[in-house]
Formats: C-alpha cells, sequence, structure tokens
C-alpha cells in the first residue's frame, strides 16, 4: 500500500531524478529543447548575485512577449481606421484581452529595461574582453532592436500617446545629417504618420524585428557556450596543463576528440573545472530556469493586475497632447534634446542633431569600440567592480546614472508646457470640452 | 563522489513562486469572470425573482449585449447593463432607474435603437463595459455622458445640455422640435450676423475666425485666465458670449448684451459644430425658414426696399448689412470708429470709393493705415453694397453732425 502511495506520489509529481551522470547529460543531449544547454554547468554560473539571471529574464519576457503578441494578432487590426476600436475591444470585451495587452506592455517596458540592466552587468563585471567581445556587439544589437520593437509596438495602438510619442522619436531621427529626412520618409513611409506608417511598424513589430531577435539571441546564446560560458568561470577556464589531461572516459559526451588524447573546446566550455564543481544541467538549471520563468510570470500579470496599459484618445493629428513625451526610454534623449536647442532672440537652433543624434551615437560607438580598447588586466573577468577597473566603471555608471536620471526627469517631472514640477506637485488642471 | 546542488536547494523559491503565479492566474480569471455586467445582470434577476416576476427574470441576458451601428461605426454596450432599455424584459411600474425602460417621447419614433444606439444622444463610451468607462467618466474620453449633475454645473437642464447632439444631425435646420435653447442661438447667430466677420461652411466674413467645426477646437488654446468656475471649453463659451472682453483682452467682438439665457444658448450651437461624419441617412430634411433676411455676404446684396426716402432706406442698409456690429453713431467708438459727423469729416466722393473697396482705398493711404492700427489692424470688411445702397447711407449719416 505504502509503495503503491508513494509510486501514485511520484506519478502525480512527474518527479525525475537521473540514475547516473550520464542519463543526465542524455536527456539534455536529446531533448530538441534543452540541447542547447551545456550538460553540465558550473555552479558559479548559478550564482543569483553574479548575473542577476538578467538575460534568462528577458528571454522570458521576450516569450511573454511572443505568446501574448501572437494572441493579440487575431485581435488586432492594422487599420488608421480601426486599430483604436479593435484596441478597445481587446480591452473591453476580447475574453482575457486586458490581460493579454496588459501583459504584453509590461513586458515590453521590463524587457527594455532588463536589457539594460542586462548591459550595465556585463559591462560591471568585464564580461566583454577579449573573445566575448563578439558576444558584446551582438548584444549592443539586440538592445537596439529590443529598443526598435518597442517604439514600433507604441504606434499600433493609434491613439493619442502612440501617435505623438512616435511623432517625437521619428522627428529625432530627421535630425540626421544629410540622410535625415529620407530615413523619415522611408520609416513612415510618407512625410506623415498615416496608414503607410502604421503598416510598416506593425510589420517590423511582428515580424522583422523578432525574426532577427530571435536569430541574434540564438546566437548570442551559442555565443556565450563558444566563449567558455559565463566570465565569472573565467579563472578556472585557462586551458589545463598537458600533464593534467586525462584519457578520455568512456561514456562521456565528449565530441569527435573524445577518441584521441586531450580535451576539446566543447569539453573545456561545458566544464572546465572539472565534474567536481559542475551541476548536471538537468534537474538543476532546468529548475531555476522554471524558477525564473515562473517569477517574471507572475510579475508581469501582478504588475498587468494592478496598472493597466493606458490607452487615450484615438489619435488625432491636429491636436497635440500637452506635453507630447516620446516612450520613457527616449526621453533621456527628449531631454538632451530640449537642453541642447538653443534660443538666441528669434534665432532658434534645434538640439535635434545634438542631443538627438550625435551624444547618443557617441555613446553607441564609445560602447562598441571599447572591448577593442580596454587595456585593463584579463584578470579582472568575471568580477563586479574590481579594483583594476574602478575608472572605466566610473564613468560608465556615471553615464548609466545620467541616462536613467534625464528618463525620471523625462517621465515624472515634465508637465504641461514642458514645465517642470515636482513628481508630488500636483500639475496644473487643462481645459476640457464640458 | 562529485559535489553537486543538495536537490532540493530551490524547493521553496520554486514552492512560492508557483504558489504566488497560482493566485495571479485565480485573480485574472476572478476579474475575468465577475465583470460588473454580469453582476448588474444577476441583480437584476434576482430583483424580478423578488416581484415574482419568474418569466421575465429568465429572459435577462448573461452577456455583454450591445447595439451594433455598422452605419457610425460604433457599438453601444450601455444595454448589458440597462438590459432592460426597451422594456422588452419587464414592463413593471415604478422599476430602479438603471432597470426602466427609455421613456417614450415624442421624437423615439424617428430615432429608434436600432439605428441610433445610446451614445448619440446620450455621450459616454459606447465601447466600455464598465461602469466608469462607460459613462465616460474617465480620462481620455471627450464625451462624456451627458447626466443631469453634469448640466446642473452649467445651469441647464440635461435634455437643454443634449441638445449639442441633437445638432450634430440636425445642424442644417433653422429650428427643430424640442431643441429649444439651440433653436434661440441660431435665431441670435442669424439675427447678429455673426458670419460678417466669422467664416462659416465655406462662405461667412474673413475678419474672425472660422466657426464651421467651432466644437472641436483645443480647450487648452483658450485664454482661460478671466474665466470663473470649472476650465471648461463651455464655460468659457458662456462668458465669453457674456463679456468677449472680458475673457479676450481688446477682442474684436462685440459686446451684444446677452443675457445669460442667450448666451448658453449661442454657446451650446458652438460646442455642437464638431467634425463628426455620418452616412447620407442619418442627414435628417432640413427645416428652413423661409428666408426673411438675405444672407448679406458673397451673395448679390438685395437692393433696399424702394419705399421711404433715401435716408431711410440708409437706415435700414446701416441695420441690417452689419455696420451696425461695428459702429455707433454717436456713443463713442466700437470694433470701429463713431460715425456722428462722418460727412463732415470726409468728402461724400471719398466715403462712396471707401464703401465701394476699403481694402484698395487703406492700401494706397500711409495716414489711413496708422489710424487703422488704432483699431487694431482691422480692416472694415467689404460689405457688397451697390451704388444705391452706398448713396442712401451716406444720406442716412448726413442726418448726423457731428
Amino acid at each position: 500500500m505504502r509503495t503503491r502511495l508513494t509510486r501514485l506520489w511520484r506519478w502525480l509529481t512527474w518527479t525525475w531524478s537521473p540514475a547516473s551522470e550520464r542519463e543526465a547529460s542524455t536527456a539534455i543531449v536529446e531533448n530538441l529543447w534543452l540541447h542547447w544547454f551545456p550538460a553540465k554547468v558550473d555552479e558559479e554560473s548559478f550564482g543569483w548575485r553574479y548575473s542577476f539571471w538578467l538575460g534568462a529574464i528577458s528571454a522570458f519576457l521576450f516569450l511573454i512577449l511572443t505568446v501574448t503578441g501572437i494572441l493579440l494578432m487575431f485581435f488586432y487590426v492594422p487599420s488608421t481606421d480601426k486599430a483604436y476600436w479593435s484596441i478597445k475591444d481587446i480591452d473591453c470585451v476580447v475574453g482575457f484581452g486586458w490581460l493579454l495587452r496588459n501583459q504584453h506592455r509590461w513586458a515590453a517596458h521590463l524587457m527594455v529595461l532588463v536589457v539594460f540592466l542586462h548591459m550595465l552587468r556585463v559591462f560591471f563585471t568585464g564580461a566583454y574582453r577579449a573573445q566575448r567581445a563578439v558576444n558584446w556587439l551582438v548584444g549592443l544589437v539586440l538592445l537596439l532592436l529590443t529598443l526598435l520593437l518597442s517604439f514600433t509596438g507604441y504606434l499600433l495602438p493609434w491613439d493619442q500617446l502612440a501617435f505623438w510619442a512616435v511623432t517625437v522619436g521619428t522627428n529625432i531621427a530627421k535630425e540626421v545629417p544629410v540622410f535625415g529626412e529620407s530615413i523619415r520618409f522611408v520609416l513612415l513611409g510618407g512625410t506623415e504618420i498615416g496608414q503607410s506608417a502604421l503598416v510598416r511598424f506593425y510589420v517590423l513589430h511582428v515580424v522583422v524585428l523578432p525574426a532577427a531577435v530571435l536569430v541574434l539571441f540564438a546566437y548570442h546564446m551559442w555565443r556565450v557556450r563558444r566563449d567558455g560560458g559565463l566570465a565569472v568561470t573565467d579563472p578556472a577556464a585557462a586551458p589545463l596543463p598537458v600533464a593534467s589531461q586525462t584519457p578520455p572516459v568512456e561514456g562521456k559526451t565528449y565530441s569527435l576528440f573524445g577518441v584521441t588524447p586531450g580535451t576539446s573546446l566543447e569539453t573545456r566550455a561545458a566544464r572546465p573545472q572539472g565534474d567536481g564543481v559542475a551541476a548536471a544541467s538537468s534537474p538543476h538549471l532546468l529548475r531555476r530556469l522554471i524558477l525564473v520563468f515562473l517569477a517574471v510570470f507572475t510579475v508581469t500579470i501582478i504588475l498587468s493586475l494592478i496598472s493597466g496599459a493606458p490607452l487615450e484618445e484615438a489619435a488625432n493629428p491636429s491636436l497635440t497632447p500637452n506635453p507630447a513625451k516620446a516612450p520613457w526610454y527616449f526621453l533621456w534623449l527628449q531631454e538632451l534634446l530640449a537642453v541642447t536647442t538653443i534660443r538666441y532672440k528669434q534665432l532658434t537652433i534645434s538640439g535635434g542633431l545634438v542631443g538627438g543624434i550625435l551624444i547618443p551615437g557617441v555613446l553607441l560607438v564609445a560602447a562598441a569600440a571599447w572591448p577593442f580598447l580596454d587595456r585593463t588586466p584579463l584578470s579582472t573577468i568575471g568580477r563586479w567592480f574590481p579594483r583594476e577597473r574602478r575608472a572605466q566603471n566610473a564613468v560608465f555608471a556615471l553615464i548609466a546614472i545620467a541616462i536613467a536620471v534625464l528618463v525620471l526627469i523625462g517621465v515624472l517631472m515634465r508637465g504641461p508646457y514642458w514645465q517642470l514640477y515636482w513628481p508630488w506637485q500636483a500639475w496644473p488642471e487643462l481645459p476640457r470640452r464640458l | 563522489m562529485h559535489r553537486s546542488f543538495a536537490p532540493n536547494r530551490d524547493f521553496w523559491p520554486l514552492l512560492v513562486a508557483s504558489i504566488a503565479s497560482l493566485i495571479a492566474v485565480l485573480v485574472v480569471a476572478y476579474r475575468e469572470y465577475t465583470p460588473e455586467w454580469h453582476r448588474q445582470q444577476e441583480a437584476f434577476r434576482r430583483y424580478l425573482r423578488t416581484r415574482g416576476a419568474f418569466a421575465a427574470a429568465a429572459a435577462v441576458p448573461d452577456n455583454v449585449e450591445q447595439i451594433w451601428l455598422p452605419a457610425l461605426d460604433r457599438v453601444d454596450r450601455c444595454i448589458s447593463c440597462h438590459v432592460n432599455y426597451d422594456g422588452s424584459i419587464s414592463t413593471l411600474p415604478d422599476l430602479p432607474p438603471l432597470y426602466r425602460p427609455h421613456p417614450d417621447l415624442p421624437y423615439m419614433a424617428k430615432h429608434p435603437f436600432p439605428t441610433f444606439g445610446c451614445t448619440s444622444c446620450h455621450g459616454g463610451q459606447g465601447y466600455a463595459t464598465d461602469e466608469a468607462g462607460a459613462h465616460g467618466l474617465v480620462k481620455h474620453w471627450d464625451d462624456p455622458l451627458l447626466t443631469t449633475a453634469l448640466a446642473a454645473q452649467y445651469g441647464l437642464a440635461r435634455a437643454q445640455l443634449m441638445e449639442i447632439k441633437c445638432n450634430t444631425c440636425h445642424r442644417p435646420d433653422d429650428t427643430t422640435p424640442g431643441m429649444d435653447l439651440i433653436n434661440m442661438g441660431k435665431e441670435i447667430f442669424a439675427k447678429k450676423r455673426c458670419v460678417s466677420c466669422h467664416g462659416l461652411e465655406g462662405g461667412g466674413g474673413l475678419g474672425s475666425s472660422d466657426l464651421t467645426y467651432d466644437g472641436d477646437n483645443n480647450p487648452e488654446l483658450l485664454p482661460f485666465s478671466a474665466v470663473e468656475g470649472e476650465k471648461t471649453a463651455l464655460n468659457w463659451q458662456i462668458q465669453h458670449f457674456e463679456s468677449p472682453q472680458k475673457i479676450v483682452e481688446r477682442s474684436g467682438m462685440p459686446n451684444y448684451r446677452l443675457n445669460e439665457e442667450q448666451a448658453k444658448a449661442l454657446s451650446l450651437l458652438m460646442l455642437s459644430w464638431r467634425r463628426i461624419s455620418f452616412p447620407p441617412q442619418y442627414v435628417p430634411a432640413a427645416r428652413k425658414r423661409p428666408p426673411a433676411i438675405q444672407p448679406v455676404v458673397r451673395e448679390v446684396p438685395a437692393p433696399p426696399p424702394a419705399t421711404g426716402a433715401p435716408a431711410e432706406q440708409g437706415r435700414y442698409v446701416f441695420e441690417n448689412r452689419g455696420c451696425n456690429t461695428c459702429h455707433r453713431v454717436g456713443g463713442g467708438p466700437l470694433i470701429g470708429p463713431d460715425l456722428a459727423g462722418v460727412t463732415q469729416r470726409r468728402d461724400e466722393r471719398w466715403l462712396a470709393t471707401w464703401l465701394k473697396d476699403p481694402a484698395a482705398v487703406v492700401a494706397k493711404d500711409e495716414k489711413l493705415q496708422t489710424w487703422t492700427h488704432e483699431f487694431g489692424d482691422i480692416i472694415m470688411p467689404d460689405q457688397n453694397l451697390n451704388d444705391e445702397e452706398i448713396k442712401a447711407l451716406i444720406a442716412y449719416m448726413r442726418q448726423f453732425p457731428g
């Protein structure tokens, strides 16, 4: 009876504990969905406090965005006449439509934030050095794609918020020297934001950009393994002295090299420190990923329950809302633009070029070039805030803080007529019709 | 032999995360399956059962109910809570307001529910399925439900405020039964010759703003500094009509000394003029008065009445062609100068050229340009007067020495 109950419990809870290391490894390799994990993962890579699992979190947010996004596509109509009202229907009468839209919105905001934080983490731990420079560049492109995905999605509700945020955003693009007008024209499919802009943004948002993210994400993940796992394991990843190389063990998942003496890149990448401190990906990595996913999923749902995605009045090109703001992650650019705009008597020199193009352009180029300019010792890789990297970490932190502060000012303190208000100060009431 | 993770190291975090996500999903399900309209329909069913109307209770739907108006590109889900709107469920006397059928008012026959829905007349947000949203008492919905309380803020009855909605379609009418206040507004609008200065529907004067879609103007662009009470476009309109110069400093609009009711009538008329498109079958046959007063601007002018002395004819022209909107004879300048003694100050032949084409005269005369500046650079509009009318006007002016 007792054994039966135990068996029933086992069956119900569907627990699986591999009987041997081989079974654990095979479980990973033989599974289509799991095979891109290494069979074993170093214990240090699991730590919460090294990576904060920010990459995994952004991947799960992307998953949530894909699922909710595909469901939303069944109800959304990308037409200037129907878009706004189809969103109203999604909010009001589509089954769980409010949840889909709120979750999609929150996951999108969080993804921008988490991808940015992931970049900070990689910089502060020096994990962009040496062979990881390529993945740093891929990551930068992924960051830009994330911003573009969010920005293209911003227009789709076709409400005042969407219309004017994209107006502000594409007007910044116009400030690019020489090609500015053309870039804006190609992006909008015309000189004004209308039907052609909506369709372009829609196709970019649901096909082109997600596909690009997917391809680059796969490459990003593959590179992580190729480059030797998380940088935190690097100190142990130094090539093993020849003397310590052991003959291959039967039944281990080595590559072709397994049949000859020596270790391959794969074996080193998979478990540089030998069996001692590595754990089988299944179930340990898997379980942790489930935990991270559950946490991300719950947080997006709770946020969706607390606060809904905004939907303002239907887009009206002849009525500018007050204040008209870019999406929050571009507000630091809008702030820079406002600050660098020079007014002298009648003459106004728009800050669009300096604040909107030059400053972010310089930051981007600097970020891309930095792995190749960085001369600090390689031994600092994989550690938070090492003393040797103090100067550059400080500069990087200052830039990040400046961006964060400007975004906060833009979000919380810019009121009607672009006036500054303290967050606790009430904005003046704007006139209504009735 | 090998150091590994304790198998259950993540047990507690996993348990907490699982329970938290389960609770979150349950809360989502609760919110999805207990919408406001569902509770309202339940309550109505219970109410009917307590009054013994079991058949009626069974007829109460358990759905989102809606009137779909494809012609108006709109859907009105008001009837999800106001399920008995057409009395098809219950006709019991003294039903609570929410369950009461719509009163059978005289114009209901011409405005049936399946064609007009609810929001065409009442305002509100037809798409929404919760009370606050549907009544439009939320941010970002500029067409709130026109309630008694809202009307009372302006000292109006609800039906009077709703005339704004009627006039969406009834705009071409001179008078429409039941739209007393806006009818009054239209009458004042015609009598005061507002189109002498204001543009309207492709015609009208060029001296001031175009009023064709005045109701669509962004309220934020109105000067509210002198407006008392809430900052709303309707309040602005009312107080501006009562005293234009108090609301807009140095406004060129004459103070017509309108009483409160007249000011409200005109204000409602202004707010009703919006760019709202609807299909032709919604356009009512316009009730036009026989033209008692000829339209004046950009039209071939009607000859002055043949009867009476030239001076008498001139008085008619002065009072009916918009001159007295800006000019007074004695009593000081208004928008334009006081005309008492004008025939002494000016050569009569000059006056005739002036009346023929004021802009041409000003263009040639620098002294006149400086003088026009004193009157806010408003050049007198060309009123399309014919020679006879001009002669009559001058004859009329001769009677007033400076």
